[in-house]
């Protein structure tokens, strides 16, 4: 099959072996990439181990998309093993590394072992090296980009981790480009683990495609059409801040730990502030529709702004002045911490404090405390330590209760969307499967427009659907999903760039097969790692139940626990698992996943 | 009064965040848009219950329109 490179790079630290693997035509065929492969890749290589030993692996991997000239296609997935979780980990990121990944002849790449001394991995087509990166270790991941440009060139992709990777924060991402963040679940701490600072790629081949002139026609086309879009100027101007001023009409905005769907001083810092003082836009390689918002912090600095770190770090804790919440922000992505997961650490802390249940004085919306702690995390020091692995972890450390408020789902902080009117979203984080993320099925808009408060099977279909295609799809082709769900560029689309590229024709019956698959193995990889479940890993936390709003336009709102229990049900009927959500034998072999069952014997918990 | 609120794009279409209306008797609500004005993709909220563009308006009404986003 035409379009990719063709080849696995695999790369010991432990012993500096290298080696280069083909990706057999199955496996293109039967996982497409990005996500894909990198499921099927720990599936098969990372067994039962401990997510911070040298015996895990984290990959890179792109798609056939990746690096095509069509629209927003500078992406790629970085899997593990997760270190938060302890289950499937992963995320997209865009990033030049992915392209020169492609261009130096590999579609993933996948590192091993434990380098003895902190290490950078230089990929040069076909050149690997590793080199001492003792200089780097501590340095932010803004200083590190500058020296690695340095040494390297501009043109080149880096892919690096902050203090908070080295120290292993368990929320800790991997970064690029000064604000790119990709690995929510850990993957910066496991690149830490293995003392690998930086990833540093230049590739000056081609990436190949079965039909380079189709692929330029519908490349144009699709770069065309996307600016003619009606949204396109609004979503310039936004990005996906518009969603501030939307979730605060439409009481989901994370407020004071999501307690609260609406925040009184949304007016300091929705899409209209950030429109006011934006100073540049920034955003992935191959994208005309840049959603990076930079505007200058409270100390002058650049920090490039989207929806979910305002909302996790403004209004989810009490902070009201956007210049305030941007250097927080900055602060993450210089120490390389994941700003859904931080914002919601230090929304518990205050609420802990607040309850009493620690002695320090940690205050909604106190900046400085803000800070401090931001600092204390990343060298886990202090209060930091109590949420260095998360919220989930220090709910079992502090206990009276706390872990109904700790708002996580599978040990992964829930995005910045506040569930208690929102039962599809619920489910969505419910079953999403690195934990609560909403790259997989964003589907609040459908159940407002539709009927929100019920609990109907449709609405289950519904965030399957979405599952098959932004979870399925956009996360293995592997090209970022915006252009569809944020400006309607059209899905059919995609299978004429699949074709083009690949030369096979597909159609989206196809794409939802090998995202059913993809789900299949991700839900088994939990499994079979945690040893035992049970349908209790799939509920959002006790919040979302027992208290209801006590603001806003959904006063006296709650989700219903029965109802919830009535949707889940339906999820695992509709995808063929068990009722503790364990995939039959039938509906593995159904996705052709012959075998996988076996493993999973006797883990119903 | 009605009370009209728009969100997102739609605040460009209309060329207003809100708009406050006094009406001798019930409108249709594509009567009290300006024309074009987008009819997919949106979601309508009239007193927080699911309307559309044909939907009657009259005082007292607080209607949003906005667009389907999708989270990011």
């Amino acid at each position: 099959m035409k379009g990719y490179a063709g080849k696995l790079l695999r790369v010991n630290l432990s012993n500096g072996k290298v080696a280069t693997e083909e990706i057999s035509e199955e496996m293109k065929r039967d996982f497409l990439g990005g996500r894909g492969f990198a499921v099927k890749l720990l599936w098969d290589e990372v067994k039962h181990v401990d997510p911070l030993s040298e015996k895990n692996k984290i990959i890179f991997s792109t798609g056939p998309l990746t690096g095509q000239a069509l629209p927003s296609t500078g992406k790629m997935v970085i899997a593990s093993k997760s270190p938060l979780t302890g289950g499937y980990g992963d995320g997209n990121i865009g990033t030049m590394a992915a392209i020169h990944l492609k261009r130096a002849g590999y579609d993933v790449l996948i590192v091993e072992g434990k380098s003895p001394k902190p290490c950078c991995l230089l990929i040069e087509d076909g050149n690997i090296k590793m080199t001492d990166a003792s200089d780097l270790w501590g340095k932010s991941t803004f200083e590190t980009e500058d020296i690695l440009h340095g040494k390297h060139g501009k043109n080149i992709g880096i892919l690096d981790i902050g203090p908070g990777g080295e120290n292993q924060v368990r929320f800790a991402v991997v970064m690029s480009q000064k604000g790119r963040a990709g690995g929510r679940p850990g993957m910066g701490a496991v690149m830490g683990s293995k003392n690998l600072k930086a990833v540093v790629i230049k590739g000056t081949g081609t990436i190949p495609a079965a039909d380079p002139n189709k692929l330029r026609e519908l490349g144009k086309k699709g770069y065309d059409e996307i600016k003619a879009k009606d949204k396109y100027d609004w979503w310039i101007g936004q990005g996906t801040m518009q969603a501030f001023d939307w979730c605060n009409e439409n009481s989901c905005l994370p407020t004071y730990n999501y307690r609260e769907g609406v925040f009184e001083h949304s007016k300091g810092m929705d899409g209209e502030v950030v429109i006011k003082t934006k100073v540049d836009r920034k955003g992935c390689p191959l994208c005309n529709m840049q959603c990076g918002n930079v505007i200058e912090d409270s100390a002058g600095l650049r920090s490039e702004l989207d929806y979910e770190n305002v909302g996790m770090l403004g209004p989810n804790i009490g902070m009201k002045d956007l210049r305030q919440v941007a250097l927080l922000n900055r602060m993450a992505d210089e120490w390389g911490l994941d700003t859904i997961s931080l914002g919601s650490c230090i929304g518990f802390l205050m609420e802990a404090s607040e309850k009493g249940l620690i002695p320090e004085k940690v205050s909604w919306g106190d900046f400085e405390v803000a800070q401090k702690l931001i600092v204390d995390i990343g060298k886990g020091e202090g209060l930091g330590k109590l949420v260095f692995c998360g919220v989930r972890s220090a709910s079992e450390i502090i206990g009276k209760g706390s872990h109904r408020w700790a708002m996580q789902v599978k040990g992964l902080e829930i995005s910045a969307y506040n569930c208690h009117a929102c039962p599809g979203m619920a489910l969505s984080f419910g079953t999403s499967p690195i934990g609560a993320h909403h790259k997989d099925a964003w589907v609040i808009s459908w159940e407002i427009s539709t009927d929100r408060f019920s609990y109907n099977k449709e609405k289950v279909q519904k965030v399957i659907e979405l599952q098959r295609i932004r979870g399925g799809f956009f996360e293995s082709a592997t090209v970022c999903r915006l252009p569809w769900v944020e400006v309607s560029f059209g899905l059919q689309s995609y299978p004429e760039y699949l074709e083009a590229v690949t030369g096979s024709a597909y159609r989206w019956e196809d794409f939802y097969q090998i995202g059913d698959r993809i789900y299949n193995l991700m839900r088994a990889y939990w499994i079979r790692e945690k040893g035992t479940w049970s349908r209790q890993m799939d509920y959002p936390p006790d919040r979302w139940f027992e208290e209801p709003h006590s603001q806003g336009k959904m006063k006296g709102v709650k989700l219903d626990r029965v109802k919830y229990d009535e949707m889940l049900s339906w999820y695992y009927e509709l995808r063929g698992w068990d009722q503790n959500g364990v995939p039959t034998k039938e509906a593995l072999e159904k996705t052709g996943l012959k075998g996988v069952s076996k493993e999973l014997i006797g883990r119903n918990g | 009064m009605a009370e009209l609120k728009f969100l997102g794009y739609l605040v460009d279409k209309a060329g207003k965040r809100s708009q406050e209306v006094l009406l001798e008797r019930p409108r249709r609500l594509r009567d009290l848009l300006p024309s074009p004005f987008p009819e997919q993709d949106i979601i309508i909220l009239i007193n927080q219950k699911v309307g559309n563009l044909d939907s009657m308006i009259q005082n007292g009404d607080r209607v949003v329109l906005m667009p389907m986003i999708s989270g990011g």
